[in-house]
Parts: C-alpha cells; structure tokens; sequence
C-alpha cells in the first residue's frame, strides 16, 4: 500500500501512521462486508420473490431439499469460523502452535463444507431444476460456493506465510491473518443466511 | 471588517419593493401558467382524465408558487445582494436561523402530506370498480388486448354463436372501439415482451407482461370510461401508444380508440356489421384474405402499399407475388408463401433478422392460423405484382396442392359453408 | 475565538520559495497512486466519455427533427444509440465525474496525504477503461438496444451479443464504484484532522460520504441483477422468463433498487459542490450548515425506499401507494436543501465568477427538476406520464440541470488548485450563457411533448409533434456546442492562464492551504483547519486568510512553467 510512483513520499515509519493503516484496513473491511452481503440478500430477494410465481413451495412435485448433509455442512463451517476465531486470538498470544493447529482444522472442516455443499449442488433433481426451486438454489449455492473458494484459497496462503514467520511484529503486522478471518466469517454468516433460506423457510 | 456575526442580513426597502412586485407577478404566472393546462393536455375523453387533470392543476399550482419562490429569491439575491465592484470584504457571518429552517421543513412536509392525501384519493375513485362494464346489446363481454411487436390487437368475445356453435370473436386489429358512457375493462396480454397500454386521451396505461402461456399468461386490467369532448365530431378517435420500449419498430406500435357517440351507433357501424361479416364471408378467398391479413399483426413489420402499411422491420410485401417463386430454388410461388407464413424461420430474406412470429395451425398460439385462413391470405398475395408467379388460373388446387407438398395437410376448401371459421382465429384468448 | 490557527505552522517559517512543480502530461497516463493524479485520470476520461455520450445525443436529436427514420437505417439502430446513450452517460461519465471530484478534493480538505487506501484507489480507476472498451465494443458487434435500464424480456431473450458484453461491463464498473466508496467511507471517517470533528467537516465531504454510503449498499443489487441477466442470457436459466417460472418484474425490483439510489449518486456530490461554491463566492457561511450535511443523509436513506415508483405501470395496484408517499417525502430534504442555499447567498456579497454563475444554474434548473419530481410522485398523473418524454425531461433537469450544472461549478472552483492557473472567465461567461439556454430550451418543452403523447425511447413519432421535436433539436445543438468553449478554455488555461497563487477565492477550507498545484504530499506539515469551514465574514477568519496568503506568498506555480 505506499508503493510511490513519484516523488519523495514518505513511508509511513513511525507507529501512528501505522496504527492508522490498521484503522483504516479494519474500517475498510466492515465497509466491505456490509457492502458485499448486500449481493447476498438480494439473491435472497430473488429466491423470495420468485416463490410468488408458483402457488406452493416447494413447486408441485418436487421433493423439498434433504436437511442433513446441508446442516452437517453448516455446522463444519460454523465450526471451522469459530476455529479460525480462535486461531486468530492464538496468533495474536503468539501460540504459534495452537494457531497452526486452530487453522489447519478450519480449513479442513471449511474443505469438508465445500464438498458437501459441492455435492448437493451437483444433486439437485430435474424436478427441481425445472422449476425456480432448483433454480435459485443453484444460483446461491453457487454464488457462495465462488466466494467460499477463493477465500480458503486465501486463509491457506496467509496460513502458510504466518506459519513461515511473515507477520510478526505486532497488531499491524498481523493484519492479514485478522483480514482472512474477518472474511471468513463473512463467508460463514452469508452460508448461514442462505441455509435458513434455502432450507428452512418454506 | 467588523465582527458582525449574528447580525441577521438587512434588507433594504428596494428588496421589499421588488418582493411586493415578484409576488404580483408570481400570482398572475401562475394564472398564466394554469391556462396552459388545457393546452399542454390531450383532449379529456375520458372520466378519469377530468380528475386527472385536476390533480394535475393542482400541481402546477403548487409547483408554481414553489417555482416563483425561489427563481425570486434567486433574481432578488443577485440584484441585490452582488458585491460592488472593488469590494473585498466579506458578507455577514449568519450561520442561520432554526425557527426558519424548521418552517421550511414543516412546510413542504405539510405540502406534501397534502398532495399525498390528494393523489391517493383521485386513485381511488379512478379505480373503483363499477357496477358493469363492456356493455354491449345488453350483455357484459370479454374485450381483450395482445401485444405482439409490433401491433396491437384488440378482439371482442361476444358470447354469440355462429352456425358450428360456435362462438364469434370480432378482430377489430389495432382499433378499440367504443362509446361514450361504455364502461372499458380490457384484459391485457403480451406474446413477446414488456409492452404498455396507454391511450393519452384517456390519462391511462398499463404494461402488459409476460408471463407462462400454459397457465393462461399473466393479465393484467385497465379500465377507463369514455365521455364526451365539446366539438368533437363522433365518431371520434384517439391514439393508442406504446410506452414501453419493445424493439426495433416501438415507435410504430400505435393504434387507435374509436368513441361512437352513442350505443346504437356503436352498434350499428362497428358491432353488427363486424359480426354480419364473420357470419358472411365473401367466397372469393382473395377478398377473404385482404380481411383476414389485416387481422393478423403482419403490418407491424412488413410494408404493402395497397393496404398503407408502411412498417420496414420486415421485407417489403409490395410485389411480392412477383419474387416468391424465385426466392428459394425448387419452390412454387405458392409453397413459397405457405412456408414463409406458418414455418417463418425456413427462409430469411437477406438483410433482415430472423424476427417473424411463428403463425401456425396450433389454436393455442395467439398468432394462430388455420389452413383456410392460410389458403385465402395467400391467394390474397398471389395478386400482389404485377405478373404473378402464382397459377392464378388453377388457384383453388395450386394453393392446396403446396399446403399439401410442404405440409402434408389436406386443405378442404368449402367456402360458404364453414362460415364463421375466419372468425374465430384468436382462440388463445377465449374463455 | 482567540486562537487564530495559522494553517501550516512550521511551515511559515521556511519560505516556501521554490516553485511548485505540475505533474508531466506523461504522469496521467501511467498507473499512479497519488489521489492527485486519480482524480485527473477521472477527470479526463469522464470527460472524453461526455462528449461522446453527448455525440450520440446529437445524433438522437438529428433524428428526431422529422418524425420518420431518416438518419438511422432502423429502428434497431436508434435504440442501440440511446442504450448507449444512457449507459455511457451515467456509468462512464457522471459516476466517475464525481469520483474526479471526491478524489482530488476529499483528500485535501481533510488535511490528508492521500486516500486511505492509495493502491485500491488506483485499481478502481484503472477497472474503468476495460469497461468501457467492453461496453462500447458491445456497439460494433449486435449492440444493446433495450435501453440502459434493460427489461427483460427484451434484454435476455430478445437481444444480440453486445447485450451480454453490456452486462459484464456494467459489472465491472459496479465493482470500480464499490471499491472506490468504501476507499471515500474510510477516509472521511478516519483521516479528518485533530479538531476537524464530523460536525465541522466541510460539506462535500459530507455528500461524498453520504453518496458512497449508497454506493456500497445499493450496487450489489446491480451486481445480483446482472448476475442474473449474465446466467438467462449465456447459461439457459429462466429466472426473467416465465415459461420457466420465472418473472420479469424481478429484474425491476432489483434494478431500480439499485439505479434509484444511484440517482442520488449522482446528484448529492452536486449538492455538496454547491454548498462550498454558494458560501465561497457569496463570502458568507452556509446557511443551516448541520441542516444541509443531515438532509444529505436523509435523501440518502429515503432514496432506498422509493424505488417501485419506476414501476407504477406495472406493479400491483394496491403497492402503488407507499411508494408514492416515501416518493413525495424526499421532496423534503431536497427543499431543506433548496432553501438553505438561498439563505446562504442572501445578505452576501455576490462575486458572480464562472463557478457562482454555474452554482446559481444549478439552483434555477434544479428546483424544475424537483418540482417534476414531486408531479412524477402524484400516481394518477404519473399513470398518464410514465415512460413519456415528461420522464425524459424530468431526469434531465436532475442529471444536467443538476449534475452536470454542478460539474461545470466544481471544474471552474478547483481548476487554479488542480493546475496553478485560473480559467478565463470571460469564455467562462460564454459558456454560461449558451449552456444555460440551450439546456433550458431542450429539455423544457420536452415535458410538453411528453404530456401531449410522445412517449420516450422512440425513433418515429406522431407528426404533430415535429415543430416542438426541432426547437428541442436546434437547441440541443446549442447546447452540444457549448461543450467545445469549456474544452477550449481548459486546454488554454492550462497554458496561457493567469497563476492562481494558493487561494484564489480565499476559501477557508483546506485544500486553498497549500500551493496550486499541491506538492505530492499536499502538506508540508499537518495543517491546522479553521476552526469553521465556512466562517467568513470574522476578524479570525480574515486573519487566517491573510496568514494562508502570506504563507503562500512566494511559493506556487512559477509563470514560466509549461
């Protein structure tokens, strides 16, 4: 962020330009997710609106989604945020181990969510997919399958880094392990939304 | 520069002189302005437009004292309040006033409240349904609208039967007709895209809206009810638009409402002959299919001057029967206008898009066409050039003949005694 | 107070002499992170797209003067140039205008070194030539033609390619705006000086903030719906296509709430120009300064609950209603508005530079606009006006009479700033003169037209409207002309205009505290704000002008550079 492309700008060197910076990225980051769930509930308005084209829900036969495998994998992922939470506050204790331990869990549970939610996507019935009801439930599952994707992709190259010593040096420094987990979290409390949604609002 | 921070500005007289003078002519621009009302609006044909226009009158009222209030202060302010040349120094610290700015937010707030009580009430008695409507000889009938790009046709179910039993639906094409008093309640339908009902003159209009053909479309309803206009001469009529944006011809899809001054009138020059002519037909299939082709939407895209249509989406119809047997190598004239009507996407003219609808045999479709209808639409055709492709001369068996070669239909031509069939085309919007 | 702040401390000290250096032409095409240099890029490639935005206008108009297809081969053709009209208008011009604006002023008024997020800002700038390249490439294969609102069914199944590429443009661009937003957001709410409190805060700061609150609520539902658009068109989902379960309304619902809102993106940064160009150049405080900063957060939140009134012709009857009430309750703040800056200018000392003639415009166009807006919010009449030219009319007034009015104010106010020397006010009157004119007699007897039957969006039309559709045309004309005097007297000023010196209009903001054009860090030294941004007219205020000036004095753009 103070790469200079002309000019004698300074680095911000001292403290409080970088106490700042973390201001600034932690601000910035609620901005974003407030911003960005926005996207989420306005699929949610398309589930919910399109409900009104047909006289019941789920759409005249076609069989109501199977609850199980969705709620194992929302609590995976519940649980791997709560891991990554923990992770975080382990890092920040300089538990290098309890860290390492804490992350290396939640991305494998959030891998275990990622299959399941795969799973019931590649699932859906040709009843269902004829009508809104398979439909719009691609249509989410998918959405937030992407974003699911490249942010585990990012918890485990920030996990790598941290682990290979790339954030030391404080609260500012280690603001890439609190960003990937802020978005972690962002990705678990969109599924939890679309999980209600999808699956338990009828 | 003095320290003159919460001194109020002071206004000389000259601005009290000049505000005296700009709320006299603020009253009077606003009379002037209202009697423009009239002029800026299409004539009121309908109930719904005298209250309309009221509402609207009200409007200009109060937007034009807002108008006349501010442009003043503005014109007062730089007048007035200009700096003299050479002058540097600063205005009056006055960092405002919470009495004033609260009565400018209690005002408008008030000013507001008002309008919404006003326009909530017009809609109200604009759409309060009423005790009949579509009254025709006594009877309460369907009248319905389908959108297609780019026409509009209306058709009247009138609940009578013709000698098959049955029942006979008038295909006035792009025309609504009417009378005065006549209590409108169009159903609406689109066969393609987003369109909008609006008849200017009567202040209404309605999207038509797509919507699953199988579970009968999604209608939607306008309602409005004719009234006289002074120095109208009956009958009279009125433009139907579309105002919601369709396509390439959007701006041709027009039509028009025609207000008979009375019932009997409606009955006599449009009702009755309209249905004496669906019980009647001619037996010469040309005659039939000049009719018939203008029932159809054909005019929204094609031009042919012997019926003044003028529409350039489409290849041209003039001359056609000149070109039509050596449009595709190996096809008659005849099998080439029989293709080119009920399977419309075998050829496309070059230089034109694939856009034509679909007319065909099937009854549900809202273009739908049966084979006598085809055969007369294009015997019809077949006379438009001057040294026609077509055999003329053996018409009754060469027409046939291509339905038979291109379709595999036997067309059992009886004029006369399937009486009645050309009439009842618009199936999809029955019952 | 007793404490007159003399803005750069330390700074008075060291002479200041040496010559403030402009950017090189060169700067402005590279990728720079400088908010300085951003705000030019946006600056310029805005405006480039507003002239061909306003070519396509022209084109439009050329058409219309007679009431058959003339100009354009076909129907087709001309709605594909409004589509792009529209598109190239609000997505590629004032959005990003206003990010000009924002970037290079927000900064500056806040004391600041730079934006937040510098790199984020860069980024978000340079997303927009890809868009655009794509959106326009979009008009040389099948264009869009279903007009910049895109309805479907006519935008999915009814469509070419240059639809699609429509689409993912827009996308793109959403995502500059969002990027952008929050980058305005956090510096606002973070970087403001020691004792620059919101309440102090000066009032563009207040409608870019309330501006990109909207942006970062509102345009992930444009990012939803052409999501959704992108899937129908390319994947073979049904979600605007009923005979699949879908419906078309849902594309509406979705769009407006988003593109509603979005008017205010365009229009409250105007606003905020205002408030500074009325106070400046009438040197007297604004009038109701917390009244004016709160109702930009008024309309800002009302402005989400308004957005069915584009559907009054074909919403449910009975979900008319509300949405004609909050319709009409915006009317409120908006009068507040109003009525503050007349109270801002009345009792002052008028200087009528270009900006202030600008600024005062904006006031005599935009009470139109307004007052058609509240019209338009009535149902009954909306019902007879929906889609007419009335509508056209209408938004004009608010995006030209408004935005663009204010755009002009903006680029006459900071221009000494922006490169150390003023623009002629002599061409600026000009300027003034035939935009104020041409503006007024194109776009007022559209609501005529549009009343009498003409709806919007068409290529031919009834012939008993062709005398008013050519004294709209021949105004327009006008009004296209006038572009080419602003881009004359930017491009000699830039060369032959007098320096500016520091603080030309002796603004009390704290952007005119450091030298014009500012050194690459804005400020020697933190600066210290007066303690009211718009405080004219006192002994302190005076004082701490004349400090500025002094300060200043020597440093600056020297003659001979460029």
């Amino acid at each position: 962020m103070t790469s200079i492309s002309h000019g004698q700008k300074p680095k911000p060197r001292d403290q409080q330009a970088a106490a700042l910076r973390l201001k600034n990225n932690r601000l910035g980051m609620n901005i974003f997710q407030a911003s960005w769930i926005m996207a989420f509930f306005a699929l949610i308005v398309v589930n919910w609106q399109l409900r009104y084209s047909y006289a019941q829900w789920p759409p005249m036969g076609v069989q109501p989604f199977e609850l199980l495998l969705p709620s194992l994998a929302t609590l995976a992922l519940v649980s791997s945020t709560l891991l990554v939470q923990r992770g975080l506050v382990a890092f920040r204790g300089a538990q290098r181990s309890l860290f390492s331990l804490c992350w290396r869990l939640a991305m494998a549970l959030g891998s275990v969510f990622m299959v399941l939610i795969a799973r019931e996507f590649a699932t859906v019935s040709q009843a269902a997919l004829a009508t809104q009801y398979g439909l719009t439930m691609r249509l989410m599952t998918g959405f937030h399958f992407v974003h699911a994707l490249v942010i585990l992709c990012l918890l485990l190259v920030v996990y790598r880094r941290a682990v290979a010593g790339a954030y030391h040096g404080g609260e500012a420094a280690g603001w890439a392990v609190e960003g990937a987990a802020k978005l972690w979290h962002f990705v678990t409390v969109a599924w939890v939304l679309f999980y209600v949604v999808l699956y338990w609002l009828r | 520069m003095n320290d003159n921070r919460n001194r109020s500005p002071s206004i000389s007289p000259g601005a009290v002189v000049v505000a005296a003078i700009f709320l006299l002519v603020s009253v009077i621009g606003i009379n002037w302005f209202t009697s423009f009302v009239p002029v800026v609006l299409p004539p009121q044909a309908s109930a719904e437009s005298k209250s309309v226009d009221d509402l609207f009158y009200v409007l200009v009222i109060i937007g034009g004292i807002v108008f006349f209030l501010i442009q003043g202060m503005l014109l007062i302010s730089v007048i007035f309040f200009r700096a003299k040349s050479g002058d540097q120094s600063d205005g009056p610290t006055y960092h405002g006033n919470p009495l004033l700015e609260i009565v400018w937010t209690i005002i408008p707030a008030g000013v507001v409240v008002f309008l919404a009580v006003l326009s909530f009430n017009v809609w109200m008695q604009n759409t309060e349904p009423k005790a009949t409507v579509n009254m025709i000889d006594g009877n309460e009938i369907k009248i319905n609208v389908s959108g297609a790009r780019y026409a509009w046709t209306h058709t009247y179910q009138t609940g009578r039967l013709d000698d098959n039993g049955e029942q006979i639906v008038i295909n006035s094409g792009d025309k609504l007709h009417t009378y005065i008093g006549q209590n409108i309640e169009l159903e609406l339908r689109t066969q393609d895209v987003i369109h909008s009902y609006w008849v200017p003159a009567m202040r209404v209009k309605q999207d038509l809206l797509p919507g699953n053909p199988a579970t009968g479309g999604r209608p939607t309803e306008l309602r409005f009810t004719p009234v006289r206009v002074e120095d109208e001469t009956y009958p009279a009529a009125y433009p139907i638009v579309c105002a919601e944006l369709c396509g390439d011809g959007h701006g041709r899809m027009t039509g028009e409402v025609i207000v008979y001054a009375d019932e009997s009138h409606f009955l006599e020059q449009f009702y009755e002959p309209a249905i004496y002519a669906i019980l009647n037909p001619p037996a010469d299939p040309v005659l039939r299919g000049e009719i018939l082709i203008q029932e159809y939407i054909c005019n929204s895209c094609h031009t042919l001057d012997s019926l003044e249509w003028s529409s350039r989406t489409g290849p041209s119809l003039n001359g056609i029967a000149d070109r039509a047997g050596e449009r595709v190598p190996g096809q008659s004239a005849e099998e080439y206008l029989v293709q080119s009507i009920w399977n419309s996407q075998a050829f496309t003219v070059p230089g034109y898009t694939e856009q034509m609808a679909a007319f065909g045999p099937d009854q549900t479709d809202a273009n739908a066409m049966n084979a006598e209808q085809l055969y007369a639409i294009t015997a019809y055709l077949c006379t438009q050039g001057e040294q026609t492709d077509c055999d003329t001369e053996n018409q009754t068996t060469a027409i046939p003949a291509a339905i038979k070669t291109s379709f595999g239909l036997d067309v059992d031509i009886t004029f006369g005694q399937s009486a009645g069939e050309a009439g009842t085309t618009e199936t999809a919007d029955e019952g | 107070m007793a404490t007159i702040a003399v803005p750069i401390g330390a700074q008075a000290e060291q002479p200041g002499a040496e010559a403030v250096r402009r950017p090189a032409l060169s700067e402005y095409l590279r990728w720079s992170v400088d908010h300085k240099i951003i705000g030019v890029q946006y600056g310029i490639s805005s405006f480039l797209f507003f002239l061909v935005g306003g070519a396509m206008a022209m084109a439009i108009r050329w058409e219309l003067l007679t009431p058959a297809l003339d100009l354009m081969v076909s129907g087709s053709a001309y709605n594909s140039l409004f589509t792009m009209h529209g598109t190239v208008m609000i997505f590629l011009f004032i959005i990003p205008m206003w990010a000009a604006f924002g970037n290079f002023v927000v900064p500056l008024q806040l004391g600041a070194k730079d934006m937040a997020f510098p790199w984020l800002n860069a980024f978000a700038f340079w997303l927009i030539p890809p868009a655009a390249i794509v959106v326009l490439m979009g008009y040389f294969v099948t264009p869009a033609e279903a007009g910049w609102t895109s309805y479907p069914p006519l935008s999915t199944l009814f469509s070419g390619d240059g639809q699609t590429l429509w689409a993912l443009g827009a996308h793109l661009l959403g995502i500059s705006s969002i990027m952008g937003s929050i980058n305005f957001i956090v510096t606002i709410l973070n970087m403001r000086p020691e004792g620059m409190t919101l309440w102090r805060m000066p009032l563009l700061c207040w409608a870019v903030l309330a501006t990109s609150i909207i942006a970062v609520m509102a345009t992930p539902f444009l990012a939803g719906a052409l999501t959704l658009l992108l899937l129908d068109r390319v994947a073979g989902t049904t979600f605007f296509d009923a005979t699949g379960g879908g419906d078309v309304l849902l594309w509406q619902n979705i769009f407006w709430f988003y593109s509603h809102p979005a008017v205010y993106i365009m229009v409250l940064p105007g606003m905020g120009v205002l408030s500074e160009v009325l106070s400046i150049h009438s040197r007297k405080p604004v009038f109701g300064y917390r009244m004016v900063g709160l109702s930009s957060m008024g309309i800002a939140f009302v402005g989400f609950t308004v957005w069915a009134h584009h559907m009054f012709t074909s919403l449910q009857p009975e979900l008319r209603i509300p949405f004609m009430i909050t319709t009409m309750i915006i009317a409120v703040p908006t009068g507040i508005k109003m009525f503050s800056w007349l109270g801002t200018i009345w009792g002052g000392k008028i200087r009528f530079t270009s900006a202030m003639l600008f600024a005062l415009g904006f006031l005599s166009m935009f009470v139109i606009g307004g007052i058609t807006g509240v019209m338009l919010a009535a149902l009954p009449f909306d019902i007879h006006v929906h889609d007419t030219y009335f509508v056209v009319s209408h938004f004009h007034f608010v995006l030209f009479g408004g935005s663009v009015f204010a755009i002009y104010a903006a680029l006459y106010h900071w221009f000494p700033k922006v490169t150390g020397r003023m623009m002629n006010e002599r061409w600026g009157r000009i300027h003034f003169v035939f935009t104020y004119f041409g503006f007024l007699f194109t776009f007022f007897p559209m609501h005529i037209v549009g009343m009498l039957g003409m709806p919007r969006r068409v290529a031919v039309y009834d012939p008993a409207f062709t005398q008013w559709n050519q004294l709209i045309g021949i105004s327009a004309f006008v009004l296209g002309f006038s572009s080419f005097i602003v881009v004359y007297n930017v491009i000699h000023s830039y060369f032959r205009g007098p320096v500016a010196g520091a603080n030309p209009w002796r603004a009390l903001t704290l952007e005119w505290a450091t030298t014009s054009p500012p050194p690459v860090t804005n400020f020697i030294d933190d600066p210290i704000p007066y303690e009211n941004p718009y405080g004219y007219g006192t002994e302190a205020a005076t004082a701490y002008l004349d400090a500025v000036d002094e300060t200043f004095r020597h440093g600056g753009l020297a003659s001979s550079s460029h």
